[in-house]
């Protein structure tokens, strides 16, 4: 008994640590799911974003947001590199993310701040600056 | 002596040149515009590097399709 309590809190303590450690890849089921689910959406600043009115847990909250400190990351490197503003960086992201990241059915905020769903009819509306 | 003068004059009219000015509050809120400062070439000279970026972090973006 004590053995398998034993057992239990190590295999415990090894989820706990695959799960802090979890590479971004064997994240975004469960923000592909919120994004189906139209809880969270890409914005126009090239981050993800929580619908207003959608009811978000805290781990979803806590994988959107260590979702947009790893983008924060790789657009302050990146526009390091080319010498430009990391909210260029983004933006540039964003466009390409419009372009062709958000599938029919997901919402999306656009550079005015509104809240929109992506329909099979039209493509995403594009943010003004994006080539 | 003249560079007194002068002085005095510059003061004059940097007095004279403030004292008209009126500031008017704007009737219309101030709309702020975020993107005020993404310059459009900027953007389109950045598009091979945000390709990349989507590319090799598939986790960290969605699949999109329809």
């Amino acid at each position: 008994m004590k053995r398998n309590i034993a057992i239990a809190s190590a295999l415990a303590a090894l989820a706990a640590v695959v799960a802090f450690s979890m590479p971004a890849a064997a994240q975004d089921a469960a923000l592909n799911q919120a994004r189906a689910q139209g809880l969270i959406g890409e914005q126009a600043d090239g981050y993800l974003g929580f619908v207003p009115g959608a009811s978000i847990s805290a781990d979803l909250r806590g994988r959107v947001e260590q979702n947009n400190i790893q983008r924060r990351a790789l657009y302050t490197r990146r526009a390091a590199e080319r010498g430009v503003s990391v909210n260029e960086m983004a933006a540039a992201v964003a466009c390409e993310v419009f372009e062709r990241r958000i599938a029919v059915g997901e919402r999306y905020r656009t550079e005015t701040g509104q809240w929109r769903q992506r329909t099979a009819a039209e493509p995403a509306q594009m943010p003004s600056f994006c080539g | 002596m003249r560079t007194q003068l002068l002085t005095g004059l510059g003061a004059a009219i940097a007095v004279a040149g403030c004292i008209p000015v009126q500031i008017q509050a704007p009737d219309e809120p101030i709309e702020i515009n975020l993107n005020v400062n993404i310059r459009q070439e900027v953007i389109v000279r950045l598009e091979r590097d945000a390709e990349e970026l989507l590319e090799n972090n598939e986790g960290l973006f969605g699949p999109g399709g329809q």
